[in-house]
């Protein structure tokens, strides 16, 4: 069964198509990597899903309901958790409450305002337990303006998985971090992951092909192909639109 | 009837045209800096002010070029030294900082000239009829208004479309972040943005403090329509703001020179009510009543069914 | 813990402060602070912790005012009966009626169109209230009675002081539920939205709802402080509503600091002392009100609160000592500046034939006065630069942590 299902998918701004035709399939459970070069549009494809931009035309289902245009909060409360490529948190917020924030809706607090944060145990819980997971303990009451990068990425990371939605978009994840921080972060992703379906945006090929169960390759907003990593390794449109010129980019570097 | 509409639709004219010279150098400030300056009308007052001590002792012509300049340069130091400093703080910082600046030039102003209305006079020159209609006469000061703001836009319009500087701006205007990138001094262009604006603004002031009266209170008056203005055209849209202040002249023009009102239109609709209804006020209200909150009203509508504004782009 | 000792402080102080102040003029002046508070507090929920800068927050506040004076005017004409102690509410729930039919348009956006939204709607209402006559009662205002309902516990508030108390009362209900607001999800999300509307969304709320929620609570917190203000005064005129006292809220709020729960108080505290004292001494009070406004924007942009708070770090670090000498060392000249500033500015006001500071008259019209006052202003002035690179300095020190095992660095 897939859980996300993209049909005839369009975008435009203005008269620039960005996203051209995209149709996907995500099964429920899988890790899927999404590869492609600067400006094909992966990150636009996320807006999308997301409910961040409008589409142009075609169609989003997950878990068989259409989403497309609707409110990002909407498509959030169904259980679709999303990190931004550019670092998006509450800057003016502690790290303890911007991960407390993100875990609200899914504990059930909604709008509320009869119930007083102090005394919601097991959400205070799970807000510490995170925190341990993403490794900002330390930095629990610093706002999160004031943390480094490598940490502001993580927390990014945590407010993204801490509602723990069966679905996951990660934009970058890793863009930006240390080789050590790289492993660590993507343990963590494994870790969280599990048993979840996870979407990824990201150009460190050794992280995809390690960590992907699919790979859909996306080139000027065209899918170009999507199959398991060893077709996509072999594959030669791919080669010549794509990885050839990573490859060669990472042996300069 | 029809001397009534004329003279209505010439006095809107006025107003519209002096709003809109309040209003060109405001949304030029937002467009460049991204800064909505509540002040901006303190620097029209200030520029009424200047021009009335200047003209008490070189006479009104000196005053018209002198006075706008001093406002450009007084506005061009807040911008550096006041401003500039408030920005890192984010746009509502800056907002902030505008709207005191608004209440310190109120302020200011009561301490320099007192709070007692300045007896600030058109120039002999144009002190006669220009010419008088159904026995109506429209004074050649208001047409000498006319005549000045519509050269500053046609100015304006000339330095923005055909000057390096013009083009510069108007880059910044359509993509504010990318105009650094080129090299240009960034800094110094808000800085003569800001200075132009204001000093168009004080211009303003010049020309109306003889109409509208020299008295502490003119800015506040001025103030909150001319940032209805720039909000109902767009916010940064120069022919939104133009649209927008013939608009509003018009619309309150027309609507005090009108003397209908709910009661007519309940007559005309045959509805009565007793003097002691609840909604009493509201049946009796006439159209000049209401002209004062008429900008507010628009305001408020435009905001809710068109953020944007009439002419925006940006939704900011 | 020691939450719980500052709210009891409070409440002590509450009680304690009119047995200490006891002159008539003390006591309407600690009601007015009763009603700043209130006030400044409803005003930060939107602009402090909701990212929503009001220019027209005096709207909730006067339409809650007027529809008390009108609640008094009901039981004075005896179509109502209910005690006067219940009159806040009143004001309160008329100012939630109106926010949430204008919250229900204006909250779609923060910034810039929510400020513009909320000074046309200022706008239109103050202008509107001169021509609804009956209810506002055109320039005149409404005035009540707030003698006229049952008794309470044996009062009947026709003194000051027993309002005084009733105002105190209502000052500490409200501002414990103010405070536990921001305890809550709601309040915890109001600052989330404030912060970054966008992520928000992303995480399951809508911001226009946030903002909308606190927008209700801020604009029946007004209205409670409305109310207050009608059982003091007992009279409501458009002044109540108008941009004069937007714009007095914005800067109480702002100077007492935007970013604390205490901010609003320790605002509408100082501004409510500078109101009625420094009004006592010159007729400049405004002006110098305005001048330190601009100065607090631009130089202590977190407000009073947040130049205490800056203190912090070197109190826990056990330096504050480090930052005595420097202070006074600034203080010095600084204040002789400040003052024969302000020398300069009132005997330049003044009318009269002598101006008299510390038993020296000095008279406006002979230029000795004059430059002797602009040359100790000037040297103020230069010795007061010459003092900060010191106290720069002492302050980096002062919050320099010394790297020892276990601190971060
Ligand atoms: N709001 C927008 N308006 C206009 N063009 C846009 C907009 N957002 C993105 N684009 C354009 O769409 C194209 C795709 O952008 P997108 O950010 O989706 O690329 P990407 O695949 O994520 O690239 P990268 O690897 O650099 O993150 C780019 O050319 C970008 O300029
Ligand atoms: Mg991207």
């Amino acid at each position: 069964m897939s859980i996300l299902q993209l049909q005839g998918l369009h975008k435009q701004f203005g008269n620039t198509p960005i996203i051209r035709d995209v149709s996907l399939k995500i099964a429920a459970g899988e890790k899927h990597a999404i590869i492609g070069p600067n400006g094909a549009g992966k990150s636009t494809l996320f807006h999308l899903i997301t409910g961040r931009h409008t589409v142009s035309s075609g169609s989003i289902l997950f878990k068989g309901q259409p989403i497309h245009n609707r409110p990002p909060y909407e498509i959030a409360r169904l259980g679709l958790a999303r990190s931004f490529q550019v670092t998006n948190i509450f800057p003016l917020l502690s790290v303890f409450e911007n991960i407390r924030c993100a875990l609200l809706w899914s504990q059930g607090y909604k709008y509320s305002f009869w119930h007083l944060l102090g005394k919601a145990k097991a959400l205070n819980t799970r807000t510490e337990e995170l925190l341990v997971e993403i490794g900002l303990q330390e930095r629990r009451n610093l706002p999160a303006g004031e943390l480094a990068y490598a940490e502001q990425r993580a927390l990014e990371l945590g407010i993204a998985i801490a509602s723990g939605a069966e679905m996951i978009l990660l934009d970058e994840p890793v863009a930006g971090m240390s080789h050590s921080e790289a492993k660590n972060a993507v343990e963590l992703i494994n870790r969280v992951t599990a048993g979840k379906t996870l979407v990824m945006v990201e150009h460190d090929m050794n992280i995809v092909f390690d960590m992907a169960d699919k790979i859909t390759v996306l080139v000027y907003g065209e899918i170009i192909a999507s199959d398991v990593p060893s077709k996509i390794r072999g594959n030669a449109k791919v080669q010549e639109a794509y990885l050839g010129e990573v490859v060669e980019e990472h042996s300069h570097a | 009837m029809i001397e009534v509409l004329i003279f209505a639709t010439l006095n809107g004219l006025v107003t519209g045209l002096l709003l809109f010279m309040l209003a060109s150098g405001l949304t030029l400030i937002f467009s460049m800096m991204g800064v909505l300056n509540f002040a901006h009308a303190s620097f029209y007052m200030l520029g009424a002010y200047f021009a009335y001590s200047i003209s008490l002792y070189l006479g009104f012509w000196p005053a018209l070029i002198v006075a706008p300049v001093l406002v450009g340069l007084l506005g061009a130091l807040i911008e550096r030294y006041g401003l500039r400093r408030v920005h890192k703080s984010g746009h509502v910082a800056e907002l902030i900082f505008t709207f005191g600046l608004a209440f310190l030039i109120e302020e200011a102003v009561q301490f320099f000239w007192g709070r007692a209305t300045k007896d600030y006079r058109s120039p002999d020159l144009l002190d006669f009829p220009l010419f008088t209609l159904f026995g109506q006469n429209f004074p050649a000061y208001k047409a000498f208004m006319i005549f000045i703001s519509i050269a500053i836009f046609i100015g304006l319009y000339f330095v923005l479309t055909r000057t390096r500087i013009g083009i510069i701006i108007q880059a910044a205007i359509t993509h504010p972040h990318t105009v650094a990138n080129l090299g240009h001094n960034v800094p110094l262009i808000f800085m003569a943005v800001f200075g132009v604006g204001t000093g168009l603004a004080g211009l303003a002031g010049v020309i109306a403090g003889p109409v509208l009266t020299t008295f502490p209170g003119m800015a506040m008056v001025l103030g909150s329509i001319v940032f209805v203005i720039v909000v109902i055209g767009g916010l940064g849209s120069l022919a939104g703001a133009l649209v927008a202040s013939l608009l509003i002249g018009l619309l309150q023009s027309y609507a005090i020179a009108s003397d209908v009102g709910m009661p007519d239109l309940l007559a005309w609709l045959g509805i009565s009510f007793e003097r002691d209804h609840p909604l009493n006020d509201i049946w009796r209200l006439t159209l000049p009543q209401v002209a004062p909150i008429l900008p507010y009203l628009l305001l408020v509508l435009v905001l809710i069914f068109r953020p944007s504004g009439l002419f925006g782009k940006r939704e900011s | 813990m020691l939450k719980y000792v500052s709210w009891a402080l409070f409440a002590v102080a509450l009680i304690v402060l009119p047995q200490i102040f006891t002159s008539i003029l003390s006591v309407s002046i600690l009601n007015q602070m009763c009603i700043a508070i209130v006030f400044a507090l409803s005003y930060n929920m939107l602009l402090g912790q909701g990212g929503m800068l009001s220019f027209g927050h005096a709207v909730y506040f006067g339409l809650g005012g007027f529809m008390a004076v009108h609640a008094l005017l009901a039981i004075e004409n005896e179509q109502m009966m209910f005690s006067v102690t219940l009159i806040p509410l009143v004001g309160g729930l008329f100012g939630l009626c109106a926010a949430l039919f204008i919250g229900s348009f204006s909250t779609h956006k923060a910034g810039t169109v929510f400020a513009m939204i909320s000074l046309g709607v200022g706008e239109l209402i103050a202008a509107s209230s001169l021509i609804l006559v009956s209810f506002f009662g055109g320039e005149a205002g409404v005035s009540g009675d707030r003698t006229y309902g049952p008794p309470f516990l044996g009062f009947d508030f026709a003194q000051n002081i027993e309002v005084y108390y009733l105002a105190a009362a209502w000052l500490f209900l409200a501002t414990v539920c103010m405070y536990l607001f921001t305890q809550t999800p709601a309040g915890r999300m109001a600052n989330a939205v404030r912060d970054n509307p966008e992520r928000a969304e992303f995480i399951g709320y809508s911001a226009r709802r946030v903002r909308f929620i606190s927008f209700i609570f801020s604009g029946f917190f007004a209205g409670i402080a409305g109310g207050l203000f009608a059982l003091n005064y007992e009279i409501l005129t458009e002044q109540n509503l108008n941009a004069v006292t937007s714009g007095n809220v914005l800067l109480m709020a702002y100077i007492g600091g935007l970013g604390f729960f205490i901010g609003p108080i320790v605002g509408a505290i100082v501004l409510t002392l500078i109101n009625s004292v420094l009004s006592n001494y010159t007729d400049l009070w405004l002006l110098y009100l305005g001048l330190m406004f601009v100065l607090t924007v631009m130089f202590l942009p977190r407000g009073l609160t947040g130049f205490l708070m800056m203190h912090r770090t070197p109190w826990h670090l056990g330096k504050l000592h480090l930052l005595a000498k420097p202070y006074a060392v600034t203080a010095v000249p600084g204040s002789i500046f400040v003052f024969s500033m302000v020398c300069i500015v009132e005997m330049s006001h003044s009318n009269e034939p002598t101006f008299n500071v510390f038993g020296f008259a000095l008279d406006p019209s002979s230029f000795l006065s004059w430059g002797a006052l602009i040359i100790i202003a000037c040297l103020a002035f230069i010795a007061l630069r010459r003092t900060l690179p010191s106290l720069r300095d002492a302050w980096d020190t002062a919050n320099a942590i010394d790297t020892k095992p276990g601190v971060r660095p």
